[in-house]
């Protein structure tokens, strides 16, 4: 309580000072008011006032002053027009229209119940693999996430349903609370992620490249996970110990089966809905469609679906699709307001002055990408700084397809970063009371590495991201 | 004063949850179209104008229901440490400074955008014979009314929670974490398994 009081008190003091820091120069030229804007976004987000309102209300006030004309009545300023103008634009926007049909298809597979299934079926074909158990929860975790996008959804189901059996066979807490919070996060960056769509939107890169961009960064950090947890149950056996003999027997039609009716139906949902959308067959939009028929044909297959888990479905649907596209509507109003004071010509040419080489400028974007991670959610970072360091990336000719997925790669690891993770909290909240936060937090350590070399893989081989955009579309 | 509160959270949860409904007619929509396309060879042309409509509808009227909720993302790193009074504090001078006036703009200026649509029968510019684009602006100005009217409700909330340094109770239906219920099923899932 005492340390929020005083970083309240920091967040005003910082928010006065940056106001009179350029209110001081004789002459306030617009370029000013446009900085201040740049420098108030972050503390007013911290205020921790609804951040589409946030963006919404800087929007308005600097637009205000950006039309204002000497001697013009307050109601005639443009900026009123402009808030329903760019409203109408995302109402009409046809990239996000895909936002609502994959978190439709997610929120219906999630209530399906089949995450049980797809443990299970995981673990006995994994069970001759060193760290079997960790190693089939990465697995379980990257499908249902992948099909999913919902983090908060995955982590919990896992720690009530892998955390205990991790825990019964005798696996070090660490290593079980890593696994699951890392692969658990893998939903907002494997395609279809609504992250992706968002990036796309705010960018104006086609989404398409950047589900076929990211698909192989994704899977590589899935595959380097397991490569971890096998390595550390190769060195370390007491960490995760082997499951007793009896169990490692299963016959193999019996596994074979049970893939069969688990991973399988899901396994090809995912890939009809990613395959058609990469390789060009059908829209985003459209295949998010059919995607969200065929987990409700996948939820009746399963005898899942009832009226009210459809219901539900449908209402937790439309907020989050209210909480995505309302804070598109406030980005748009904040950056069309900031780009019409030159707050973005002025930022250039000081990032200009600065004469940084292409690589100091993506070490540089990328840390504060990371940093601004840790405090704000990854729709925010989206919207906000996405749009600001965009048209740099023409000037340090970067491809805004690999920024993207740099972005997208670099927020997995803000996801993992202490002590504001939310899959830490998620995971804690459902966890057995003698697994501590401390210990959750240090098993997501090994993890946040294993991103940060995964980041620095893509960079040296940029071709992991950029090979399939480029075969498929060139 | 709570009575005329939760009246209002009933008022917007009915509106959003009856446009949630949108999510079935969009994803109705687009397989119908995808259908008639690709194995029918006959697209329409009215597919993308009907699909917009749904998804606008959609979101903007969930917009009030969302809020009510507090489903809004916040950056609440700090928020979440203070007490309520300070919590409050913040939220009522924000909903005056950011709020109010963004929302109030759009309910009373989308009046004169939809009414001017409607003056000239305005049809979308997607195809020669466009369905008509009025009904989709008529939904700014309701949907801004709609949030303006929660947004009021919840300056009050502030108000309350000012004097006597709690929350007033909102009104409450599905959560997105339900871990009682992922428990339930997780175990009726196990049991149907162990059982085979």
């Amino acid at each position: 309580m005492k340390a929020a009081r005083f970083g309240l008190f920091f967040l005003v003091a910082a928010i006065v000072a940056i106001v009179l820091l350029l209110l001081i120069p004789d002459e306030i030229t617009r370029g000013h008011l446009g900085l201040l804007m740049l420098g108030l976004i972050v503390v007013a987000i911290l205020l921790g006032f609804p951040t589409a309102f946030t963006l919404m209300g800087l929007g308005m006030v600097f637009g205000f002053f950006a039309f204002h004309r000497e001697g013009q009545p307050i109601f005639s300023n443009p900026v009123f027009d402009q808030m329903v103008l760019r409203t109408f634009g995302v109402m009409t926007n046809d990239v996000v229209i895909s936002v609502p049909l994959f978190v439709f298809m997610g929120y219906l597979i999630e209530r399906a119940n089949i995450i049980d299934r797809l443990f299970r079926s995981l673990q006995l074909a994994m069970v001759r693999v060193p760290g079997s158990l960790a190693v089939a929860t990465i697995l379980t975790c990257t499908v249902f996430a992948t099909a999913t996008g919902i983090v908060g959804a995955t982590v919990t189901l896992m720690g009530l349903l892998a955390l205990p059996a991790m825990l019964r066979a005798g696996y070090d807490v660490k290593l079980s609370a890593g696994v699951i919070t890392a692969g658990g996060c893998l939903g907002i960056l494997i395609p279809p992620s609504v992250m992706l769509i968002l990036y796309g939107a705010t960018a104006q890169v086609s989404v398409v490249k950047l589900y076929a961009g990211a698909l192989f960064p994704g899977l590589m950090l899935a595959g380097l996970y397991v490569l971890y947890a096998i390595a550390r149950a190769m060195i370390n056996p007491a960490l995760a110990p082997k499951p007793p003999a009896e169990e490692r027997d299963v016959p193999f039609g019996e596994v074979a089966r049970m893939l069969a009716t688990s991973v399988l139906p899901l396994a090809v949902l995912i890939t009809a809905v990613l395959g058609s959308i990469v390789a060009g067959i059908a829209t985003p939009t459209e295949a998010a469609a059919v995607g969200a028929l065929g987990a409700i044909l996948l939820a009746l297959g399963y005898r899942r679906l009832t009226w009210g888990r459809l219901e539900e479905s449908v209402i937790l649907t439309a907020r989050t699709t209210a909480m995505v596209a309302w804070l598109f509507v406030g980005s748009q109003l904040f950056s069309s307001s900031f780009a019409l004071l030159g707050g973005q010509s002025l930022l250039e040419g000081w990032v200009r002055s600065l004469d940084m080489t292409p690589i100091q400028f993506l070490l540089l974007s990328q840390t504060i990408i990371f940093l601004l991670g840790w405090p704000l959610e990854w729709t925010e970072i989206i919207v906000i700084f996405v749009p600001i360091f965009l048209p740099l990336l023409h000037h340090f000719g970067i491809d805004p397809l690999f920024f993207g997925i740099l972005v997208a790669l670099n927020l997995q690891a803000a996801f993992l970063s202490p002590p504001v993770a939310m899959a830490g909290f998620y995971l804690k909240g459902v966890a057995p009371p003698h697994v501590t936060l401390g210990q959750i937090f240090a098993g997501m350590m090994p993890f946040m590495l294993i991103q940060l070399f995964a980041m620095l893989l893509l960079y040296l081989f940029p071709a992991i991201g950029m090979w399939l955009p480029k075969v498929l579309y060139s | 004063m709570n009575r005329y509160l939760l009246a209002i959270d009933r008022l917007n949860a009915k509106v959003g949850k009856a446009f949630a409904w949108c999510i079935v007619g969009l994803t109705a929509m687009v397989c119908y179209d995808v259908v008639v396309r690709y194995l029918l060879r006959a697209p329409t042309s009215w597919g993308l104008d009907v699909s917009l409509m749904f998804y606008g509808a959609l979101f903007m009227m969930a917009g009030g229901y969302t809020l009510s909720r507090n489903g809004h993302v916040r950056g609440d790193v700090l928020y979440r440490f203070l007490s309520p009074r300070v919590q409050a504090s913040l939220d009522l001078a924000l909903y005056v400074l950011f709020f109010i006036p963004g929302i109030a703009a759009l309910a009373w200026f989308g009046i004169g955008f939809a009414s001017d649509s409607w003056a000239m029968l305005e049809q979308s510019q997607t195809t020669s014979n466009g369905l008509p684009v009025y009904p989709l602006k008529t939904v700014i100005p309701i949907a801004g009314g709609l949030l303006l009217v929660q947004g009021i409700a919840e300056i009050v909330r502030c108000a309350i929670c000012i004097r006597t340094g709690e929350w007033p109770v909102r009104l409450q239906d599905v959560e997105e974490l339900d871990v009682e219920e992922m428990k339930a099923d997780l175990a009726q899932a196990q049991k149907a398994n162990a059982g085979k």
